[in-house]
């Protein structure tokens, strides 16, 4: 039988269990580094760093996860505030979205990388309607719990939400049917 | 009710345009950074708390003239009626277990939050 993420949290919680830690960092790695990857624009390599930075965080503060969230809906909220540090330390997360978001509109400027149209649409949304989206709408957390992870009121994240929907659409419906 | 559909649709399409991505050594990378396991630290604290334990009864052993207290007070417990040995021996059993029961109930707790 498989054990649970709470199974395995209680595990490095009491024994210091690092093989359960790094059950947890199998289990989880793809949904974080692919949440960073958005988040960043898919700069690999930084997400990538900033997963790493999720995962340690994550193991020095465990005692701080009380099991009221799911453990994913946790390791987001680390992930997030990895982010959020570092963009701040790179001094390119406040206004910074709206300008790239012009830039990225030009076919030279775009991430030759990106292999699906709609992620490419969802990397042209603003910083705050993409966290809502990745989190909501490709992780499936619910609008509460996404509230938890980026730190801000319920109301927002159903806005925040709503528009980056209505944005992903008219960019769609702009490149043609897919 | 089309609306409703129209974004099951987008999430759907959202949640498959997402890879998985592969480990390819992430979390081998991740488990290399983690700090050494804490019960390798609380071995080396409790072979200090042992090494100090012995000391402390060496010196007890040799201060108190070869261990003359101990002899003294198992003599007087051997003068003891038959009931109060009795009422010793559950007092201390009744001590031992509450001791236990407050070590698991803080850790309990501390497990808890």
């Amino acid at each position: 039988m498989e054990l649970t993420d709470a199974d395995l949290v209680a595990r490095v919680l009491v024994d210091d269990d690092q093989h359960a830690f790094g059950e947890l960092v199998r289990r989880h790695q793809s949904s974080v580094r692919g949440l960073l990857r958005q988040l960043t624009r898919t700069d690999l390599a930084l997400a990538d760093d900033l997963a790493q930075e999720t995962f340690l965080r994550a193991y020095k503060n465990i005692r701080s996860f009380r099991g009221e969230a799911r453990f994913s809906t946790w390791l987001y909220r680390i992930a997030y505030n990895s982010f959020r540090e570092n963009a701040r330390r790179r001094k390119e997360f406040v206004g910074i979205d709206e300008e790239h978001l012009q830039a990225e509109h030009d076919p030279q400027v775009a991430d030759p990388g990106l292999r699906h149209d709609l992620m490419h649409a969802l990397s042209l949304l603003p910083l705050h309607e993409r966290s809502a989206v990745l989190l909501c709408c490709q992780n499936g957390l619910s609008h509460d719990e996404a509230a938890r992870v980026l730190d801000i009121p319920l109301g927002t994240v159903k806005t925040n939400v709503l528009r980056g929907r209505e944005k992903l659409k008219r960019t769609l419906a702009a490149w043609g049917p897919n | 009710m089309d609306n409703i559909s129209e974004e099951d649709q987008l999430d759907r399409r959202l949640r498959d345009a997402a890879p998985y991505i592969d480990d390819d050594g992430f979390t081998a990378r991740v488990l290399q950074q983690l700090p050494a396991p804490r019960h390798a630290r609380r071995s080396l604290r409790g072979a200090i708390l042992l090494g100090v334990t012995l000391l402390a009864s060496v010196l007890a052993y040799v201060i108190s003239d070869g261990g003359r207290f101990l002899v003294v007070a198992v003599a007087r417990l051997t003068t003891l009626p038959a009931f109060w040995l009795l009422a010793l021996a559950f007092c201390s059993g009744i001590l031992v277990m509450a001791g236990g029961l407050v070590a698991a109930v803080s850790k309990t707790r501390e497990l808890q939050s």
